[in-house]
C-alpha cells in the first residue's frame, strides 16, 4: 500500500491523528484542567472555601453521619432491574463505608455501601454519599456539582460517556493513537534535533504552524508519551479484562489464596458486634508509620463488613512525599482494634505500577510539578491543535479549486474542540454562578443544569463554527476562530465578575488572605481572556491582508 | 469504492484488531505463566498489562509498516490464538 516506511508512518499521522485528535484534545485540555479539579471545586462550591483539612475523627465525626445515609431514591430506582423482587426502602446491613481525602480537599466526601437481599448478583450493593465539613459533620447540600473532581476531571479519561463504558474506549484508542503518532512523526521528521529550535512565525501559516507543532511535539515528547502510556496503563483492567473474563477461575483461585494469606475474612460471619474505637486505631496507624519515618496523615478511611464479627478497618496513608500511589494500609479486627495485617513493603511489579500511576494521578505535593504538568497539558493542546491547522492549511487552496468540503469541515471541527471547548467550560463556570441557590420543585437537580450547559455551549459552538466556515470552501480563513476568541475574551471575565457578585470573593480579597483556590483560577480567567484578546486582534490582522495573497475568485461559488 | 485487498480498511483492521487480539492472548499467557511461577496475581497482571501496551503498539506501527499484509494477519491472529490457547490450558492445570 505505501512505498516506503517513511510514506506509511506519515499516512498514519495524518490520518488517525486527524480522527482521533479531536478526541485527545478534549483529554489534553481537561487533563490539564483536572491537575487543579480540587481547587476548580472550591470555585464552583463556595460553601468549600476553607483550608484543607486532614480526615476527622471516625468515633465523633463520621460515624454519626454515616448512622443517618442512605441510598437516594433515583439509585434505588436505578438498582430495581438488577434485583427479585420489591426492593426495600430502608437498609440496614452496610458491607463498606468509609472516607478518602487528599492533602487538598477542605470537605469530606462519605460512600456507603448497603447489602441488597435477593440482588441478582449477591456482590453487587447500594451505594449512598454524602460530602460535609470535616470541622463539624454539617453537611453540603448534595446537589451541588464539584465541577473540577467530578465533571472535568471524568471528562478527561471517560468524556462522561458511560453508557457501555465507551467513553473510556473512545479515550483508550486515542491514547494508542497518541503513542503511534509520536513515535510516526519522530520517523516523519529526521531533523528532531533541529525542530526543538525552530519556529519560524514570520513565515507562511503552513510553514510556521507546522514548526510550531513540531516544536511542541518535540519539546514535550516525553511527557506525551509517558501521560497517554500511563493512563493506558490505570485503565488496563477495563481495556484488557482478562482477569475477569478467559482468566476468572484463576483469579478466583488467588483471591481465596490472597485471603487465607491476608487473614482479612472475605465474607461476613454472620455474628452481629459492635465496632471499637476506630480513633484508637488510627492513631495506632499513625504510629507504625512514624516508627517507619513516614508522614502521618490518613488518606483512605474503610470499613468493612460493619458491625459483623468478620468485620475490619483499613487505614491507609496519603502519600503527599512520594511519587508512588501507595498506601501502606494498616487493618485491624472491628470488634477489638487488634491488628490483623499490616502490609507488606510492595515488591518491584507494585513499585513499578505505583510509580507509573502515581506519576500521572500525582497525589504528592509538589506545585511546581503540578504547573509544569499544566504547561505539559496545554503544550500537547497547541501541538494537536497546530495539527489540525496545518492538514487546513495544506489542503484548503486545493479543495477550494475542486470544490471539495473537506478541509472545511476539519476547520470547523478544529474550532469547536480549541476555542469552542474553552468557550464550553466557560459556560458551565457561568451557569454554576447564575443558577439560583436553591431550584424550584419539579427542575432537574443544579449540578445536571450545570452539565446542560456545558453541552449546549458546546453544540453551540459547533454550529456557529459550521455556519461560519464558508470562508475556508473559498481558501481564507475562517472567522469564528477570532470570532470565539472574542466570545472568550467577554464570558472569561464575566465569570471571574459573577463569582464577586455571588460570592463576594473579589480577586482583592482572595488574594489579601491568599485563598490561591479561587485566587488562581480567577487569574487564570482573566489571562486567558487576555490571551483570546490577543489571538483575535492576530486573526483580524491575516485576515484583512489575506485576500491581497489569495485569488479570491477560486472556490468562491462553493462558498 | 470498493474494498479489495489492498484497501485501508484491511490495514487499519489488522492493526486495531489484530494487534487487539496478540496483546490479549500476551496478557493472558503472561498472567497464566507467572501466576504458575509464584508471582502474585495481580501483580502478574499488572506486569503483562505495561509490557502489553508497548507490544500493541509496535504491532500496531508494523501493521502499516508491513509489506505482506497476509503476514500481519497471521503473525497476530495466529500469535493470539495459540498463547490464549496456553493460557487456557495453564488455568485448567492450576484450577
Amino acid at each position: 500500500m505505501f512505498q516506503s516506511f517513511r510514506l506509511s508512518m506519515a499516512w498514519l499521522h495524518t490520518w488517525f491523528g486527524l480522527t482521533l485528535g479531536f478526541v485527545l484534545m478534549v483529554v489534553f485540555f481537561f487533563g490539564a484542567l483536572s491537575v487543579f479539579d480540587r481547587e476548580i471545586d472550591r470555585w464552583a462550591v463556595p460553601q468549600s472555601r476553607f483550608e484543607p483539612q486532614p480526615m476527622p475523627s471516625f468515633d465523633k465525626i463520621l460515624r454519626p453521619v454515616f448512622e443517618q445515609m442512605q441510598p437516594t431514591q433515583e439509585a434505588i430506582t436505578e438498582m430495581a432491574p438488577r434485583v427479585n423482587g420489591p426492593m426495600p426502602q430502608t437498609y440496614g446491613t452496610v458491607e463498606r463505608m468509609g472516607a478518602y481525602t487528599t492533602h487538598r480537599d477542605p470537605v469530606l466526601e462519605l460512600f456507603i455501601g448497603f447489602d441488597v437481599p435477593n440482588a441478582k448478583d449477591p456482590e453487587e450493593a447500594i451505594w449512598a454519599y454524602r460530602t460535609i465539613d470535616p470541622r463539624n459533620g454539617a453537611s453540603l447540600p448534595d446537589d451541588r456539582l464539584k465541577i473540577g473532581s467530578e465533571f472535568f476531571y471524568p471528562l478527561h479519561y471517560s468524556l462522561n460517556l458511560h453508557w457501555l463504558d465507551i467513553g473510556y474506549w473512545i479515550v483508550g484508542s486515542a491514547a494508542m493513537v497518541m503513542l503511534a503518532a509520536l513515535v510516526s512523526g519522530v520517523v516523519m521528521h529526521r531533523k528532531i534535533f533541529r525542530e526543538f529550535f525552530t519556529f519560524r512565525p514570520a513565515k507562511t501559516a503552513q510553514r510556521s504552524v507546522l514548526d510550531l507543532h513540531n516544536l511542541t511535539g518535540v519539546v514535550a515528547l516525553p511527557f506525551h508519551f509517558f501521560f497517554a502510556f500511563t493512563g493506558l496503563v490505570i485503565f488496563a483492567g477495563i481495556y484488557f479484562p482478562v482477569g475477569h473474563t478467559q482468566l476468572d477461575p484463576l483469579h478466583q483461585v488467588s483471591e481465596q489464596l490472597e485471603a487465607a494469606e491476608t487473614g482479612l475474612p472475605h465474607d461476613r460471619a454472620g455474628v452481629a458486634a459492635p465496632i471499637a474505637s476506630v480513633d484508637a486505631m488510627v492513631t495506632e496507624a499513625q504510629r507504625r508509620w512514624h516508627d517507619k519515618g513516614m508522614a502521618g496523615e490518613v488518606g483512605f478511611l474503610v470499613l468493612q463488613h460493619v458491625g459483623d464479627a468478620n468485620g475490619y478497618v483499613s487505614v491507609y496513608r496519603a502519600g503527599t512525599d512520594r511519587i508512588a500511589l501507595t498506601g501502606e494500609g494498616i487493618h485491624f479486627k472491628a470488634s477489638t482494634g487488634e491488628v490483623l495485617r499490616e502490609d507488606p513493603a510492595p515488591g518491584f511489579v507494585d513499585n513499578l505500577n505505583e510509580f507509573l500511576s502515581g506519576l500521572h494521578l500525582q497525589h504528592f505535593r509538589h506545585w511546581l510539578l503540578r504547573w509544569l504538568y499544566v504547561l505539559g497539558g496545554l503544550a500537547g493542546c497547541a501541538c494537536i491543535a497546530t495539527g489540525f491547522i496545518f492538514f487546513v492549511e495544506k489542503r484548503k487552496r486545493q479543495h477550494a479549486k475542486q470544490g471539495i468540503q473537506g478541509a472545511r469541515l476539519v476547520d470547523a471541527l478544529a474550532v469547536t474542540t480549541v476555542t469552542g471547548m474553552v468557550v464550553a467550560a466557560l459556560g458551565m463556570l457561568i451557569a454554576n454562578k447564575l443558577l439560583p441557590d436553591s431550584l424550584p420543585a419539579g427542575w432537574p437537580p443544579r449540578g445536571d443544569l450545570e452539565q446542560y450547559a456545558f453541552w449546549a455551549t458546546w453544540l453551540l459552538a459547533f454550529i456557529h463554527a459550521l455556519a461560519r466556515s464558508g470562508p475556508v470552501a473559498a481558501g481564507l480563513l475562517s472567522p469564528a476562530w477570532a470570532e470565539q476568541c472574542r466570545a472568550i475574551a467577554v464570558l472569561a471575565p464575566l465569570a471571574v465578575l459573577l463569582n464577586w457578585i455571588i460570592t463576594g470573593d473579589h480577586l482583592l480579597r482572595t488574594l489579601s488572605v491568599l485563598y490561591w483556590p479561587v485566587a488562581g483560577l480567577d487569574l487564570c480567567l482573566l489571562f486567558s481572556a487576555g490571551v483570546a484578546l490577543l489571538a483575535a486582534a492576530k486573526l483580524k490582522r491575516r485576515a484583512l491582508a489575506a485576500p491581497a495573497i489569495n485569488n479570491a475568485k477560486t472556490g468562491a461559488a462553493h462558498a | 469504492m470498493r474494498i479489495t485487498g489492498h484497501h485501508p480498511l484491511w490495514r487499519i483492521a489488522a492493526a486495531v484488531l489484530g494487534g487487539y487480539a496478540f496483546t490479549w492472548g500476551f496478557i493472558a499467557l503472561g498472567m497464566a505463566a507467572f501466576f504458575s511461577l509464584g508471582m502474585p496475581f495481580h501483580d502478574a497482571e499488572h506486569l503483562t498489562a505495561i509490557i502489553g501496551f508497548l507490544i500493541y503498539l509496535v504491532l500496531f506501527l508494523w501493521a502499516f509498516a508491513a509489506r505482506s499484509l497476509a503476514r500481519v494477519w497471521a503473525v497476530t491472529a495466529g500469535g493470539a490464538a495459540v498463547m490464549a490457547g496456553a493460557a487456557s490450558l495453564i488455568q485448567h492445570q492450576l484450577t
